[in-house]
């Protein structure tokens, strides 16, 4: 479980502080596939970011299964398994080396990781591909590569920014299924995303972030019911009170 | 296993798999070094040996008036040839090394028991070129002039020995090895800059490289401290810097066996029992070299950026080197702790097989490793930084 506590971020840069994320709160249950939901821009990033610790937030307070990071960001990253928006490989090495190497700096011992890295090469199906430099894959397949890499270790949380950018359509129905089982496996999973179809197929709540705040966060229904909108685009839309970012 | 010791598996593993990086590192350039310098030590060393040996051809200004001189010369190998029309200017021009005129003159003046005049035509800016010819022709001369002048004192009567006063004797206490040649006064240097930058691709490739192609959030996102992180990074760069340069010795080694080197009698090669003495001298080197990349390449946003820090570091090592040209002099303590300099003086002390003091290891090695320590705790530190990661 991740609970997120009015967190504030603001970056310097020559025309004063730009403020990106500004009060964000809201908890991600297990058992359920949240998402962050906002146009480009809006802080997503930055808030996933403060999450897995890469940076501090200014203030505010993140809980991950109720450690704070602050108090010992290495606890917190064992138990998040994370899919950022940077998802680089190491093209000299092969599929499985990629993925060994995180479950080695994970302090995973051998039996274990290659019982698991099976697992994952089936459910994502990579069984072709695995012992393959990564010089040269489709994005599908570096994407497989970067989740399977992230999960490794077996999270009871897991992050993913934008995890289905640039994937096609059978790629992403099979990522959306793999979301799934792992929900269904009880985990925690949160994602962001700026596409209003791929949170409204996925998710069971949803939060909606726009210019660094929560502007709103339910379920499907409760969002079209709140908003008085039958249609959850239109109800985005009104929620985050233009259209722009949201088509990008 | 500590995450350090992963991400240097991980990165080495990652290098020996770049076939170009590997090519460069452990076979173009341990060759050149090694083959630049034994070319020029072994052009110098037969140059020299055919200077010495060869008949000389010597241009003379009025030869015909001191034909027993002529006759004596040519005896000593050096050929009395026909003077070009301006000889000053055809040795400033380097047409010539040297001329020797004699004085109309002379026959009456050595018939007389006057000194007789000669006069040689050199010049002394060019001492690498023309140095050994024209100490040769002014030895022979003088020996010629001392012969004479011992066979007139006789001739009246007179002892040798009381026009001359003092016998100054020498003695070279040179050894073989002591006596070097320029190539080898290159060798620290070579050394020393292969050792501090030779770990230059893969610090990159490892830091720049890593954010280029955008993998280093995730690796930031594992359980791994960053500080064990930039230290996997900076003992993977020492440790493939290490082997390039164990390998360039090795071939510098087996480079100088071919030069005729008996011939001159100066040990040119580094002696065997010396290279783990010279890799000991030069380890707080490599590892300061592999520190300083990671930790200017781990800031720079690319490749093409990091390479940009490229010729200052080259000048670095270079620095002591000069100072050694313009001021040779002898090794003080504190010259042992300042990098370069030091290890510059340990490397030419080793192959001239002088002996290193236990105090004297411990200043050098001492210093080097705390310079290490510092900049490595400053390399982690900044590694920390938030924009590291961030810039993406």
């Amino acid at each position: 479980m991740i609970e997120v506590h009015s967190l504030h971020k603001s970056f310097p840069s020559r025309s004063g502080a730009i403020v990106a994320v500004d009060g964000v709160s809201f908890v991600a249950r297990d058992g359920e596939i949240t998402g962050l939901l906002g146009p480009n821009g809006a802080g997503k990033t930055t808030t996933l970011r403060m999450l897995y610790t890469l940076m501090q937030p200014d203030a505010g307070r993140v809980l991950v299964d109720g450690r704070d990071p602050a108090a010992d960001a290495g606890d917190v990253r064992r138990r998040l398994g994370v899919l950022p928006d940077a998802r680089g490989l190491y093209k000299r090495l092969t599929a499985r080396e990629n993925i060994v190497y995180f479950g080695r700096l994970h302090g995973l011992d051998a039996a274990v990781m290659a019982a698991r890295i099976e697992r994952l090469a089936a459910a994502l199906g990579m069984q072709d591909f695995m012992d393959r430099r990564t010089e040269g894959f489709s994005q599908g397949q570096r994407t497989k590569t970067a989740i399977a890499r992230a999960l490794v270790h077996d999270p009871r949380n897991v992050l993913l920014d934008e995890p289905t950018n640039g994937l096609d359509v059978m790629t992403t129905r099979g990522l959306r299924q793999f979301l799934r089982e792992l929900r269904a496996e009880g985990r925690c999973v949160l994602l962001s995303s700026h596409i209003m179809q791929e949170v409204a197929a996925l998710c069971d709540r949803i939060v909606v972030i726009a210019q660094g705040h929560v502007v709103a966060q339910g379920t499907p229904d409760e969002l079209r019911t709140r908003t008085g909108e039958s249609n959850l685009e239109d109800a985005f839309v009104k929620l985050i009170g233009s259209e722009e970012g949201l088509f990008a | 296993m500590s995450a350090w010791w992963v991400v240097l598996r991980k990165e080495l593993l990652d290098a020996f798999r770049d076939r170009r990086m590997v090519i460069v590192a452990l076979v173009v350039m341990p060759l050149a070094v090694p083959l630049i310098l034994a070319g020029m030590s072994s052009l110098g060393t037969k140059r020299q040996v055919e200077k010495l040996e060869r008949t000389l051809d010597l241009p003379v200004i009025g030869a015909e008036h001191a034909p027993n001189l002529m006759a004596w010369l040519e005896a000593q190998d050096v050929r009395g040839v026909a003077p070009p029309a301006d000889p000053d200017r055809a040795v400033r021009s380097q047409e010539l090394e040297v001329v020797l005129r004699i004085d109309a003159t002379f026959g009456d003046d050595w018939r007389a028991g006057r000194p007789a005049r000669l006069e040689l035509i050199y010049d002394s800016s060019r001492p690498l070129q023309s140095g050994a010819t024209i100490a040769r022709i002014r030895g022979l001369l003088e020996a010629y002039d001392s012969q004479v002048g011992t066979l007139r004192l006789i001739a009246r009567g007179i002892h040798p020995a009381v026009v001359q006063p003092l016998l100054v004797g020498s003695r070279d206490v040179a050894t073989p090895e002591s006596r070097f040649d320029l190539a080898q006064q290159m060798l620290p240097y070579l050394l020393l800059l292969l050792a501090f930058i030779g770990g230059m691709q893969l610090a990159i490739d490892a830091t720049a490289g890593e954010r280029e192609r955008q993998s280093l959030e995730p690796l930031l996102a594992t359980p791994a401290t960053r500080a064990a992180i930039i230290s996997g990074k900076i003992l993977a760069t020492a440790a493939f810097t290490l082997l390039s340069v164990l390998v360039t010795l090795v071939m510098y080694r087996l480079a100088f066996a071919l030069v005729p080197a008996e011939r001159v009698d100066m040990s040119l090669a580094v002696p065997v029992d010396a290279l783990g003495l010279l890799l000991l001298v030069i380890l707080p080197v490599v590892l300061l070299g592999a520190t300083v990349l990671t930790a200017l390449a781990a800031f720079a946003r690319s490749h093409r950026e990091a390479q940009g820090y490229l010729p200052l570091l080259i000048f670095l090592p270079m620095l002591p080197t000069l100072y050694l040209m313009v001021s040779p002099v002898k090794t003080q303590a504190w010259m042992l702790a300042v990098p370069f300099l030091g290890q510059n003086q340990l490397i030419l002390r080793i192959l001239r097989r002088e002996p290193i003091g236990l105090a004297e290891w411990a200043i050098s090695l001492g210093s080097g490793f705390m310079l290490v320590a510092i900049v490595w705790l400053l390399a982690a530190r900044l590694y920390h930084r938030e924009q590291l990661a961030a810039s993406g």
